[in-house]
């Protein structure tokens, strides 16, 4: 399979990128972290390419299409790339709500349109859209992170069966917190990292629900658990979130 | 909270359709009324009420946006905002998958990056209201659109923002978020699609606007403007929702 991945030097993206690798499929990874991107080229440089771009930027990602449309069709699209920004609302620079509302929703629907509308996939490809737990709970002193993924949940369902027509799959996740730097930077003071998904395990996860071409996937049983909980009491959730997250957060992080 | 002279209220995307008919509200009731709309003043001039202070700014340019906003509102001598109505949008109609990419990024910045920039800008106005309201103008198409794509993640964006910064800032500010359904306006038009017979089926903006203030008294979040409000209408059974001299 030809694969592609954004924000595939950490977290969710590098365990998939490394699964995908050992299963002897071609990828190209992009990120913003060139070190990353030149490590993980030397790793398996045979089967990966790599393009540093910073998805946050408007023309970068025009270009990056552009480069793509020449490549050959994609089987598989997972638009991973994203950032948080916690704290109380006000107290973050509006150009770190820009930049998180480009590379969270801007770039992933750009790029899908592109993609899709512009003949980039393989009949009978996937593309995957990162949505957040949040979309099923409210994350206050998140508010935007929250609002860019509530985004991009209802653009992949909007769009979904327009490919569907064209045997194109669209599968949208919802993954809870992860085990990553960039999850430990943005959690509540006392939050117990070992609750966090695994990367490899989440990876795991989402490429079953490829295979089995899936629309959603809440991956685990607590994801499932939260999402039934915030169909039946959406405010309880949100207040709960409240508590349990932004009474925690003690300073900005962008 | 009661509208008076001491009032200030901010309206964006207020020089036609529901935002203006929100501004003759809630200037008939005294209020003191600052509207947005992307329009050179010149070309407004006839359409706009004289008692309103017309702001030029094009929400393609969001921080822009805002900081013009909050300059020309310290410039008239406003310490403080009573009620935010952020109901400026615009939209697009074509088949999802072939979306023009500037037209995707416009409705995305008008409708969402916008909103957010300058709630972000306007919370010392807000806090320094006796209960400062701001409230959100979604759309029913927040659920999904095949249609409308990008403005229906624009407006999911929306929901989603002043769902999590309602619970942030309780006790502090209300925040709403209201979802009219497919009103008369000249948005659809606007936005390249004939609506054609369906047409009879949109709600009177009038009793959208109407609609909008009385929920905004209330202060429940998030309220659709959809199914139930049809059937209400159509019984006549709210005529006129709206209680004088409440906002």
């Amino acid at each position: 399979m030809n694969i592609l991945i954004t924000g595939a030097v950490a977290g969710l993206g590098r365990a998939l990128c490394e699964k995908l690798l050992d299963e002897g499929h071609n990828i190209i990874a992009i990120d913003i972290n060139k070190d990353g991107l030149e490590e993980l080229k030397k790793q398996r440089g045979d089967l990966l390419d790599v393009i540093q771009v910073d998805l946050t930027i408007s023309d970068a990602v025009s270009r990056l299409i552009e480069t793509l449309a020449k490549g050959t069709r994609f089987d598989l699209v997972v638009l991973n790339a994203g950032i948080n920004a916690t704290g109380n609302f006000e107290e973050n620079p509006g150009e770190a709500y820009r930049r998180l509302l480009t590379i969270n929703t801007e770039t992933p629907i750009i790029m899908a349109s592109a993609m899709i509308g512009g003949n980039m996939m393989e009949t009978g490809g996937t593309v995957v859209f990162v949505s957040s737990l949040s979309h099923a709970t409210g994350y206050p002193g998140a508010s935007v992170y929250a609002a860019s993924k509530d985004a991009i949940a209802t653009y992949a369902s909007s769009i979904r069966r327009a490919c569907a027509r064209m045997n194109i799959n669209i599968l949208t996740i919802f993954p809870g917190p992860i085990k990553t730097d960039h999850a430990a930077r943005h959690a509540p003071k006392g939050a117990d990292a070992e609750r966090r998904m695994a990367p490899n395990r989440l990876a795991f996860l989402v490429l079953n629900a490829v295979s089995q071409r899936k629309h959603d996937l809440y991956p685990g049983v607590i994801a499932k658990l939260t999402n039934v909980a915030g169909r039946l009491l959406p405010a309880f959730l949100t207040r709960l979130m409240r508590r349990i997250v932004f009474e925690k957060l003690d300073k900005p992080t962008y | 909270m009661k509208v008076d002279q001491a009032t200030n209220i901010l309206i964006t995307g207020a020089t036609d359709g529901i935002g203006l008919l929100l501004a003759h509200l809630y200037l008939a009731q005294g209020a003191n009324v600052v509207i947005t709309g992307r329009r050179d003043a010149k070309a407004v001039e006839q359409v706009i009420p004289k008692d309103a202070i017309y702001i030029q700014a094009n929400q393609e340019h969001p921080q822009i946006t805002a900081d013009l906003i909050t300059k020309a509102m310290t410039e008239i001598g406003w310490d403080h905002c009573d009620l935010a109505i952020l109901n400026a949008g615009n939209g697009h109609v074509c088949n999802p998958l072939q979306e023009n990419p500037e037209a995707i990024r416009d409705t995305l910045n008008v409708n969402l990056v916008a909103p957010i920039l300058i709630a972000r800008t306007l919370v010392r106005f807000l806090d320094k209201a006796h209960h400062g309201k701001l409230v959100f103008i979604g759309s029913t198409s927040h659920k999904g659109a095949a249609k409308f794509a990008s403005y229906a993640a624009s407006k999911a964006g929306l929901h989603g923002f002043a769902r999590s910064l309602r619970e942030e800032w309780h006790h502090r500010i209300t925040v709403l978020i209201i979802h009219p359904g497919p009103t008369a306006t000249g948005m659809h038009a606007k936005a390249g699609f004939d609506a054609g017979a369906m047409k009879r089926l949109f709600f009177d903006p009038d009793y959208v606007a109407r609609t909008i203030v009385a929920s905004i008294h209330k202060g429940a979040s998030p309220v659709s403007i959809g199914v139930f409000a049809r059937i209400k209408q159509a019984l006549s059974l709210r005529k006129n929702p709206v209680s004088a001299g409440d906002i």
